[in-house]
């Protein structure tokens, strides 16, 4: 820096600016100057270069762009002098990225500035390649690099960089940079003195285990060795010690390459390693001196961690609770903090959660701590510690916290105390009041998906009805309530609010009335529910009360010409209905009890941050123990208002006749969107049907807004025909001019019927093919129901099945007519013999008038169907994990051109097709570990392990192992995760099939009989 | 690993940034805004951790240190132990300190390049390099020397280098 002083007046200039605008006038003014001066470099001395290029790196840092002047930079690298040279390296190294091309033109420099003899530009080169250093750089100077580190004649200084030079050569390039028989290598440097480059080969050495524990169990006994030996504070230099701990980086380094291996079997090193843990927790107190504090609470805390791995014995484990249990009480914050945090990681740890459940208080204390972040590491702790013993407690302290919690924590506060309240309810009533408190308090923060779940359980508990109805009254006749509270109680009120009325204040007027007044202040999310809400008040005034009539006629009015159209179709459709008179109890009756189903508030919670230790410690309590309060009823749904695509709704089609009645001049909408198919069905009287859509957004899971779409489609069949052209992957093959084409697009209904089991496999016009599967091992149960939706029968029907060699399939006997808006059923049982992607075929065809209609549809009996999800713990991983060491029971395959997604989508991604994300397995948090037992005749149950690693950098590749007991199993499970992972280019869009010549049938060429190839023109 | 360096004081002026992960410069514009904007709302005597997962996305941790007119301020992975990270700023503040003789801000905004040579002694590709401020001082002065007689370096013989004995 001595002597730069164009450089100082600069920085002062930029100092001395008024403003921004200020400062960039003079930065644009400074970045113009060292352009020209660059332009002309034959007059520019090295020290000017150095100059600018620093002056470069200032502007940098500053936030302005610096678009040129980087070959310059790297041009500096190969100055022969130091000063220009030490710029070179350390202003590329921040400005460029480890792809830049013109790092490319500086290798052969910096390789010769590594083997060269000159210390200083090795420490140099080596600091860059360690910071920057991408794939060539791996390639041309991995071998030197890996030859300093080993030197004998090198110094430490320089194998220190080495280490980490090499450290990030590996991680970026795992494929490229060889470490085959780096385990002898690395046990002897941990033999080092030097604690410097001891240090540096920890490092390599965590990088190295956390990606293959097994080649290192020799470097294990090393590692307690020096842990020992820092640890006792024996022979450790001086300047190596911080603040009286010998070097804690070192310790926690060690400690932390130690957690990489699953267990220490051998006794000696155990004992040894236990010894010094014990030391370390017993030895550690809360001094004055804040630095000594968070040095020796490093160590201390990375011991803890460690003893939690090893799974010690209970005493040992009661201890490190006893000692958080202080730590979460003392002064210093820095110690509080990580001692809530390593409580939470306790959860997971067998039996110490009564000892936790002892500090509850002191927890509920540090949830009013002056620190957020201690507040949101209590909040995390009440949340995993909350069990059925404690919940009420725990989730009525967390409501209280609301009222006062910072904006940013109150989403998350609310929607853990609303998971917490549904998982361990004591009692339903208790449950309702614990919502109800939420919407009251944080309504705003309260998802729609909170507010449907505690609609579900009203619906479900009969005896809760007139409890939650007489409770969202008192809410609601406060004078403002929130938004959401005004749909949970239109919702709750409109199903349930007779049950009241004996109560005073409780008449329909007076309920009406209540609502009503909030009319004016909601948004058109909420008049629909208020709408539905008055139609069922009406509905249930008996005798009539002409004037609570004349209202509520006069409300449906207004909105019958209402912008929205959810709103106007309503209005409509109610107006229309309470003039049927009888017909209206029938169709607004009590919505029926939901089906049982997993809350999606607690999915959220699994899926959501699932790799982190808290999260896992969770969910495997939730596993053991939840409340018996909730249990849904698990009564059939009587329609499909409740499943968007359940096999309910393959019950026949049919349009309300309001629709279609000549007094209903202004249901454009509806009219409009009529098609060839609604047209041919009669009137019929109106069914439950309708109630999906009237109820529509209490489906519980997806946005309101969509459910309400889809379920719209499914019910009415009348929307079908927008996206029923599209992206349709199959042709229709038939023998007369083609008129009948699929409505929805058949591969991605085959596609969501691999993931889930009944749903929709074809529609059109005149039949609709829904399936039901049920999958026990390797057997398999399918029931095609065949719905005709005409009036007219279907004849000539017929359904081969096209099995592949590996599936065994029975159907039975499928009629050869099918009467009129009649369904039939018919069963199809599945054998699955041994692992195989392929796919059998069902080959159905039938005859409407004279149209002949052929469709060859693939069946949903998938590999993933004979999966079956299994939670393996670390006990049981690692040594099947060891025991199939390679080809052909364990590939490994480097996979390109993956869909790019977060890691928590391919965790997701992977347990729809019942494969078991383990977490906490693998410690790399760019990993996935999961597990799945696969079912087939041949292999029986067998258990196959998966392992994904993935590259932060570059979400396109990922690395995949795979371990089974049956070599073909391990290939076509590798495949087919691979399959569902790259990115599939979309099928082509098929040819409008009008346009294809009738004697272009594509089904001659392909033989009857083989599946292969029929499969190979369906997918081509 | 260490996935950030950052220097930023008390107006929100980025004064050193190094990141160990490549980003494009906007992005460690917003990253520091980001930061700083967490970091300017807590109190004295709280501890030195703040969330960092919603600034810098899943595994990521933050430590800082407030000295004066300065936030000194680490972010790293879980594979990182916290309060190590704690004790690592504290050396380089205190290599900082001995370096420049009671280190104020001015020192870091003139002598920005100085202490790239001192990060790059104490962390080499997120990783941690040398904890003896001693030593990593010892470094620094050499170099200091070398850049007043830019010519005596390439007659400096592997075995004399001076500034490298230990």
């Amino acid at each position: 820096m001595h002597g730069m002083r164009g450089l100082s007046v600069f920085i002062s200039d930029i100092r001395n600016c008024q403003n921004k605008e200020q400062e960039r006038l003079r930065i644009d003014k400074e970045l113009g100057n060292v352009r020209n001066r660059f332009k002309n470099e034959k007059g520019l001395t090295p020290y000017e270069k150095k100059k600018y290029v620093w002056k470069m790196l200032y502007i940098f840092m500053l936030g302005y762009d610096v678009d040129f002047g980087h070959m310059e930079a790297v041009s500096l690298i190969s100055a022969p002098k130091y000063p220009e040279k030490q710029v070179g390296y350390i202003v590329t190294s921040c400005l460029l990225n480890e792809n830049h091309d013109f790092l490319r033109l500086a290798i052969n420099t910096v390789r010769n500035d590594i083997i060269g003899r000159n210390e200083t530009f090795q420490c140099l080169a080596l600091t860059m390649v360690g910071n920057i250093g991408g794939r060539e750089f791996a390639e041309s100077l991995a071998p030197d690099v890996q030859k300093l580190l080993l030197s004998s004649s090198c110094r430490p200084l320089v194998r220190k960089k080495a280490a980490l030079c090499l450290l990030r050569l590996y991680r970026k390039n795992p494929d490229v940079v060889n470490v085959d028989g780096w385990a002898d290598r690395m046990a002897q440097l941990l033999d080092e003195r030097d604690l410097g480059v001891l240090t540096s080969s920890m490092s390599l050495l965590v990088a190295l285990v956390s990606n293959n524990h097994e080649a290192y169990w020799s470097c294990l006994p090393k590692c307690v060795k020096i842990l020992d030996r820092l640890a006792r504070n024996q022979d450790v230099p001086q300047e190596y010690t911080y603040y009286g701990i010998p070097s804690p980086w070192l310790q926690v380094k060690t400690m932390r390459a130690l957690q990489y291996f699953p267990t220490i079997e051998d006794p000696y090193t155990r004992r040894t390693l236990f010894e010094v843990l014990q030391r370390i927790l017993m030895g550690t107190d809360v001094v004055k001196n804040v630095n000594k504090n968070n040095a020796s609470h490093a160590v201390l805390f990375e011991a803890l961690a460690l003893v939690m791995h090893l799974d010690a014995e209970k005493e040992m484990m009661s201890q490190c609770v006893a000692l958080l249990g202080k730590f979460i009480a003392v002064r210093e914050p820095n110690i509080r903090y990580l001692g809530l945090e390593n409580m939470t990681r306790m959860l997971m740890v067998t039996d110490v959660q009564d000892i936790i459940k002892r500090h509850q208080a002191q927890i509920i204390t540090s949830l009013k701590d002056p620190d957020v972040s201690i507040r949101r590491r209590a909040l995390d702790l009440l949340y995993g510690m909350c069990d059925v013993t404690n919940a009420k407690d725990i989730v009525e302290e967390l409501l209280q916290y609301l009222s006062s919690a910072d904006f940013t924590m109150r989403e998350e506060l609310s929607l853990k105390a609303a998971i917490l309240a549904e998982k361990f309810a004591p009692d339903l009533s208790w449950y309702v009041d614990v919502i109800l408190q939420l919407i009251d308090k944080a309504g705003d923060f309260i998802s729609d998906d909170i507010w449907f779940r505690v609609v579900q359980f009203v619906t479900n508990n009969d005896d809760l009805q007139p409890y939650a109805a007489a409770k969202v009254k008192e809410y609601i006749d406060k004078p403002a309530v929130h938004e959401t509270m005004v749909k949970v109680s239109a919702y709750i009120l409109g199903e349930y609010s007779h049950l009241l009325a004996r109560r005073p204040g409780c008449s329909p007027k007076e309920i009406f009335s209540i609502l009503h007044e909030k009319l004016p202040t909601v948004s058109t999310t909420t008049i629909p529910i208020l709408l539905s809400a008055y139609a069922k008040i009406l509905m249930h005034t008996q005798p009539p009360d002409q004037e609570l009539q004349s209202q509520i006629w006069a409300i449906f009015n207004k909105y019958e010409s209402c912008i929205d159209a959810e709103i106007q179709q309503r209005a409509v459709e109610y107006l229309a209905l309470c003039q049927k008179g009888a017909a209206l109890t029938d169709i607004l009756a009590e919505m029926p009890k939901f089906p049982e189903r997993k809350s999606s508030l607690i999915k959220r919670a699994e899926y959501s941050e699932a790799d982190t230790a808290e999260q896992s410690a969770i969910k495997l309590r939730a596993q053991q123990q939840t409340s018996n309060a909730l249990v849904v009823t698990d009564q059939i749904p009587a329609n499909g208002a409740t499943s968007p695509v359940s096999v309910g709704q393959l019950s026949l089609v049919k349009v309300p006749s309001l629709v279609t009645t000549e007094n209903d001049t202004s249901t454009d909408r509806a009219l409009s969107q009529q098609n060839g198919a609604s047209s041919k069905v009669d009137p019929q009287p109106p069914s439950a049907d309708l109630l999906s859509d009237i109820l529509g957004p209490l489906a519980i899971e997806g946005p309101p807004g969509a459910t309400v779409q889809s379920e719209h489609n499914a019910v009415s069949g009348l929307e079908g025909d927008s996206d029923a052209v599209d992206g349709s992957a199959i042709v229709v093959v038939e023998e007369q001019t083609n008129t009948v084409q699929p409505i929805g697009n058949i591969d991605e209904r085959f596609r969501a019927l691999c993931l889930k089991d009944s749903g929709v496999l074809y529609e059109d016009p005149y039949i609709q093919i829904g399936i039901k599967a049920e999958w026990r091992g390797h057997h398999g149960r399918l029931v095609l129901f065949l719905g005709n939706k005409n009036t007219a029968p279907l004849i000539s029907v017929q359904a081969i099945i096209l099995p592949p060699a590996q599936l065994k399939v029975e159907l039975s006997l499928v009629p050869d007519t099918i009467p009129p808006r009649a369904q039939v059923q018919c069963p199809l049982e599945v054998v699955n013999l041994r692992p195989s992607r392929d796919v059998a075929v069902l080959d159905f065809s039938y005859k409407f008038g004279t149209n002949m209609v052929n469709v060859k549809l693939r069946l949903p009996a998938v590999l993933n169907k004979f999966l079956q999800p299994i939670q393996v713990s670390a006990e049981e991983f690692f040594p099947q994990w060891r025991s199939l060491s390679g080809p052909p029971l364990k590939l490994q395959e480097v996979v390109r051109g993956v869909r790019p997604m977060p890691l928590p989508e391919m965790a997701n991604l992977l347990s729809s097709f019942h494969i078991m994300i383990c977490p906490g397995l693998d410690p790399n948090p760019n990993n996935l570990v999961a597990s799945t037992t696969f079912y087939s005749e041949s292999t029986r149950a067998m258990l196959c392990l998966v392992r994904i690693e993935t590259d932060p950098a570059d979400r396109t590749q990922l690395r995949m192992t795979l371990s089974s007991g049956d070599p073909t199993l391990t290939f076509e499970l590798k495949e087919f995760i691979k399959e569902q992972l790259i990115s599939i280019p979309t099928a082509p869009r098929s040819p409008a099939p009008s346009a294809a010549p009738p004697t272009a049938q594509p089904s001659p060429q392909i033989p009857p009989n083989d599946p292969a190839a029929i499969l190979a023109g369906l997918l081509s | 690993m260490i996935k950030a360096v950052m220097v930023i004081n008390t107006q929100g002026k980025p004064r050193l940034a190094k990141f160990f992960e490549y980003l494009p410069l906007e992005k460690q514009q917003e990253l520091i805004r980001n930061v700083f904007g967490v970091l300017c709302s807590r109190p004295e005597n709280v501890s030195n951790f703040v969330e960092a997962e919603s600034i810098f996305g899943p595994d990521s941790r933050l430590v800082y240190k407030h000295f004066a007119t300065l936030y000194v301020i680490f972010v790293f992975d879980s594979s990182e132990n916290e309060l190590a990270m704690l004790d690592l700023i504290q050396v380089l503040v205190e290599t900082l300190d001995r370096c420049f003789k009671n280190v104020c801000e001015l020192d870091i905004v003139f002598n920005y390049s100085k202490i790239h040579t001192i990060l790059d002694d104490i962390i080499c590709g997120g990783q941690v390099l040398e904890t003896r401020s001693t030593e990593i001082m010892r470094a620094v002065e050499e170099i200091s020397k070398l850049e007043a007689a830019p010519n005596a370096i390439t007659l400096i013989p592997k075995s004399s280098s001076g500034w490298l004995s230990r």
